[in-house]
């Protein structure tokens, strides 16, 4: 699997990365480092502890990392919970990060199986 | 026309009613009147027939009276007779009385009772008088035969010896002897018909009423007043004009008739024009019939006046009832035309309330139709934008692609990288000016003053546009004239997006070999000495715009539709914008423009004045010279020069410059630099150069090209013909200064011209910059990106972390801050502020926001919480080292 073949998978955009980011090794160094992130746990813990603000704050920053990776569909998702979140718990919230966890998933598989045939 | 029309039907339905009204009321007084006039005529009628009723009824009485009358008193002189009579015996039933002696008592009697005459009448009806005149009995059988059967009687006889004066004889049966010793039939005693006249009042004067008395045959007994005739039936025959419908003769035998037969008779006759009764009725004691006459004469007239006084009423009542009759009408009238007014007046209203309504409707179908514009505009934006973006977005993916598929291949390679870069930055301009709008519209864009070299900017869009212009070969002119003040206080990137939007329009609707200029002069401005007003215009030959667009020119999204620009790209966000900014700042935007002809937008704006940085700027005492088509250009740098020391010439043609060079050659005063404009009218910059060097052999003259065309484009061509080196217009002193300073011999620092592929250099070697993130990765990348440029960066995960890492380090250990904004522990605001309030020498260092939220009220808090700039993530390398490299270099 190719990096283009891989942000395919995971509905990213290679072609807006690869022009903002200097190479291809400058990419692929920084989404196998997306895969190792915590944030997304950090979001589910304060989610749990109903913590809504730590929850806004994760969103955002998963946001801002598919932002700079140009993971478009989980940047979608993400940053519509991060507006959901932005004024406490909203009712869409709920709703909103079922789709984060689905697409979060999805890229995060996307990419292991992208670390794996390397 | 139509109102006059219309009057006239008015008139003319007004005319009906009128009319009709005008009929009826005619029609009802004619009807009125003949009905009265009926009235008058019946009412006369009924008066005449209760008249003759009356008269009827009246004059019956009356005859009964007048006959009863009669009746008494004959009966009364019959009875005096009578007593005379039975008081005075005959002689033959007394003793010893002689004839002579019953006939004197008899005579006493009589005389004391008044009789005229006295006398006895004998069976043969001769009369034998005791006293009086004798007289001859005008009818004496029926007086005999009634006499002789013993009844009392009485009858009329003539005095021959008083003119056949009539007596009334009053004969009562008895036996008195005659003188010739026979007994009388009876008494005879005599009285005046006057008396019986008078006694019957049968002529009284206060009377109407008249009567006569006549015989069967008809002749008169007692006559009155007019009747001079012996029979009253001649009377009739001679002077009755009309009896009832009958003729006198017919009267004659009626009247005859009912005489013999006793019976009463009445009717009416006309006499004299005059209509009257006549009653008659038998008298008792006589052969006699009265007829009692009343003339209607008096009767009439007060019936006829009360037939006038009726008329009168009834003439009366009409009018009173044709006056009620009119007043109704009249009202009628005038509250139907108050009516008609208030017709009138309500369909004035309606007709006024509908123009309201009519208005009122065009005004909603206005802002329907303005709202509708407005969402059509809005409409027709966002597909364009769907096409601007796409269109780009198109070259990127493509280029992409296709660099992918070639990536050995170097040479395409880079030329798509160059084709990406050029459609992104593209992209970034159209995603800035829709946010700008946005800013916009929503009241958030403000201004950020600073200090600004005019100079620095006109050097950075001339080197901006210069590709474009060369690209499409179109000559482009910068003049810079009498420039006192470089250094203002402006936004400089908001002017630059003014002018940059007005150059690039000129570039895109300016065909190729066409001509665009910019020009930037400074006059005083009115706002007082601190302050200049910087004059500056952009003109081109293009394709100019038609008046009906130049209306909308500023209005947003905005695009001329016609074939001519449909290929041209572009939000159309560009000139409102532009406009908002230069509005903004205060300044004052014109456009002239004619269609084929060319545009020309002309900018006023008051700048405040900028302290001048502390350079000195002085050049030897050169002399030189400027060769340059453009008159005021010229004057304009010799000016420049003097103010920075330096004497100079001017010349608008190569030739002119090539005799002034040699004549000053020759009077061995060489120009000690000659500045040559390229684009010259006949022999042209190089030509020239090529020519002096020629002319003036070994000599080492610096000869320098001022164009604001792209060096690199000449350089060889330049060099080889002998020319030194180039300076780009504008030509601002500190432009000369910085350009010629290294033919004096001082600092060798070339002025930052700008590379040809319009990437600044950035070299921030050694600069130590603090990056506030709490994403790992995301600091990662923005590490590894800017390191690039030589900056150190260090990392803080936290807002609390980069407050505490500035407070323990040595003061200008960090240049600067990137901050993001949402990080745990303390956001980016808070610990903006937090440094802010360090008190410490560096506490003012440059902090420059990063957030992924890109929205304008988080632009805004930023500036609130005291940072200096704001990009938006993912971060745009260049962007992030032009906003160092602005705040590093205001430090």
């Amino acid at each position: 699997m190719t990096l283009q073949e891989c942000y395919a998978k995971l509905e990213g955009d290679y072609a807006a990365v690869s022009s903002r980011l200097p190479s291809e090794k400058f990419i692929q160094k920084y989404v196998l480092k997306f895969a190792e992130d915590k944030t997304m746990e950090l979001l589910e813990e304060a989610w749990q502890n109903g913590n809504f603000d730590e929850a806004f704050r994760a969103a955002h920053t998963i946001k801002g990392m598919c932002q700079n990776l140009s993971f478009a569909r989980l940047e979608k998702s993400s940053s519509a919970l991060t507006e959901s979140l932005r004024g406490g718990k909203s009712p869409k919230a709920e709703e909103l990060l079922g789709q984060v966890r689905e697409d979060y998933a999805l890229t995060a598989d996307t990419i292991k199986e992208y670390k794996a045939g390397l | 026309m139509s109102d006059l029309k219309e009057k006239g039907t008015k008139e003319k339905k007004d005319r009906g009613p009128v009319r009709f009204l005008i009929f009826s009321f005619v029609s009802l007084t004619l009807v009125t009147l003949a009905a009265f006039t009926a009235l008058a005529h019946y009412l006369n009628a009924r008066s005449s027939d209760t008249i003759s009723q009356v008269g009827e009824v009246y004059m019956k009485n009356l005859s009964q009276q007048i006959s009863m009358h009669f009746e008494t008193t004959i009966d009364l002189r019959l009875d005096q007779v009578q007593t005379i009579v039975n008081d005075v015996r005959p002689a033959f039933e007394r003793e010893n009385t002689g004839r002579e002696q019953v006939l004197e008592e008899l005579a006493a009697s009589s005389k004391a009772r008044g009789f005229v005459q006295l006398g006895l009448m004998s069976y043969d009806g001769e009369l034998e008088m005791i006293y009086g005149d004798p007289l001859q009995i005008t009818d004496p059988e029926p007086f005999i035969r009634s006499l002789t059967e013993g009844e009392s009687k009485v009858a009329v006889g003539t005095n021959p010896k008083e003119n056949d004066k009539n007596m009334v004889l009053l004969g009562v049966p008895s036996d008195y002897l005659m003188k010739d010793g026979t007994a009388c039939l009876a008494l005879v005693a005599t009285v005046d018909t006057e008396y019986i006249a008078d006694t019957l009042s049968m002529e009284a004067d206060d009377s109407l009423v008249y009567a006569f008395i006549i015989r069967g045959d008809g002749s008169f007994v007692i006559r009155t007043s007019g009747a001079f005739r012996e029979s009253y039936f001649d009377r009739v025959r001679n002077i009755y004009e009309d009896v009832d419908g009958m003729t006198g003769e017919q009267y004659i035998e009626e009247i005859s008739g009912a005489i013999q037969r006793g019976e009463d008779y009445s009717t009416e006759f006309t006499m004299e024009g005059e209509r009257r009764r006549v009653f008659g009725t038998p008298l008792p004691s006589s052969e006699w019939y009265l007829l009692t006459f009343m003339p209607y004469g008096v009767v009439n007239s007060i019936i006829d006046h009360l037939g006038e006084t009726l008329l009168l009423a009834a003439m009366v009542c009409c009018m009173v009832i044709f006056m009620a009759l009119g007043v109704v009408f009249f009202l009628y009238r005038r509250i139907s035309l108050r009516q008609l007014a208030d017709t009138e007046e309500a369909r004035e209203a309606a007709e006024n309330a509908l123009t309201l309504a009519v208005d009122a409707r065009r005004e909603a179908e206005k802002a329907q139709s303005k709202a509708e514009q407005a969402t059509k505009a809005k409409s027709e934006f966002l597909s364009n934008m769907s096409h601007d973006i796409r269109t780009p977005m198109n070259a990127i993916v493509g280029m992409t692609a296709i660099a992918t598929a070639n990536i050995d291949n170097t040479e395409q390679v880079q030329s798509c990288l160059h084709k990406i870069t050029t459609s992104s930055r593209h992209l970034l301009g159209l995603i800035n000016d829709v946010l700008d709008m946005s800013k916009i519209e929503s009241g958030k864009m403000t201004l950020a003053y600073d200090r600004v070299s005019l100079r620095e900017l006109m050097e950075s869009i001339v080197s901006i546009v210069q590709p474009q212009v060369k690209s499409k070969r179109q000559k482009f002119g910068v003049s810079i004239l009498d420039i006192s003040s470089e250094n203002v206080l402006t936004d400089s990137v908001r002017l630059n997006q003014v002018l940059l939007n007005l150059l690039s329009n000129a570039v895109k609707f300016t065909p190729e070999e066409g001509e665009i200029q910019i020009s930037m002069k400074e006059e005083p401005s009115p706002k007082g000495e601190g302050f200049v007003r910087v004059l500056i215009s952009v003109q081109d030959s293009g394709i100019g715009m038609s008046p009906e667009f130049m209306k909308h020119l500023f209005d947003s999204f905005a695009r001329e539709d016609n074939a001519r620009v449909h290929r041209t790209e572009g939000t159309g966000l560009g000139m409102a914008i532009t406009k908002y900014i230069v509005d903004a700042m205060g300044g004052d935007m014109k456009v002239d423009s004619k269609q084929g002809e060319g545009t020309k937008f002309s900018l006023a704006l008051d700048m405040e004045i900028a302290d001048a940085p502390e350079v000195d700027m002085v050049l030897p005492p050169w002399n030189m010279l400027v060769v340059d088509d453009d008159k005021a250009l010229c004057e304009s740098t010799v000016k420049a020069l003097t103010s920075i020391g330096v004497s100079a010439d001017w010349t608008l043609s190569g030739e002119s410059a090539i005799s002034m060079v040699e004549e000053h050659h020759k009077r061995r005063e060489d120009y000690h630099i000659i500045l040559l404009d390229w684009k010259l009218p006949g022999l042209d910059g190089i030509g020239t150069a090529r020519e002096l060097r020629r002319r003036l052999g070994d000599s080492d003259i610096p000869i320098l090209i001022i164009s604001a065309y792209d060096w690199s484009d000449i350089e060889k061509e330049a060099k080889a013909a002998g020319i030194n080196g180039f300076i780009s217009k504008p030509l601002f002193k500190s432009t000369l200064f910085y350009g010629l300073r290294g033919y004096a011999g001082v600092d060798d620092i070339k002025p930052d011209v700008p590379k040809d592929d319009g990437r600044e250099s950035f070299a921030f070697e050694g600069t130590r910059i603090l990056v506030a993130e709490d994403n790992e990765l995301n600091w990662e990348i923005a590490s590894e990106l800017l390191s690039e440029f030589g900056l150190e960066l260090e990392w803080a995960e936290n807002g609390r972390l980069c407050v505490d890492m500035i407070a323990k380090s040595e003061p200008g250990t960090y240049k600067a801050v990137l901050m993001d904004i949402r990080m745990p522990v303390m956001n980016g605001f808070e610990a903006t502020e937090a440094i802010r309030k360090l008190g410490r020498t560096d506490s003012n260092m440059p902090i420059i926001a990063m957030t992924a939220d890109a929205f304008s009220e988080d632009v805004q808090k930023c500036m609130e919480a005291g940072m200096n700039a704001h990009v938006a993530k993912p971060i745009d390398v260049r962007e992030v080292c032009r906003l160092l490299k602005k705040y590093l270099s205001m430090q």
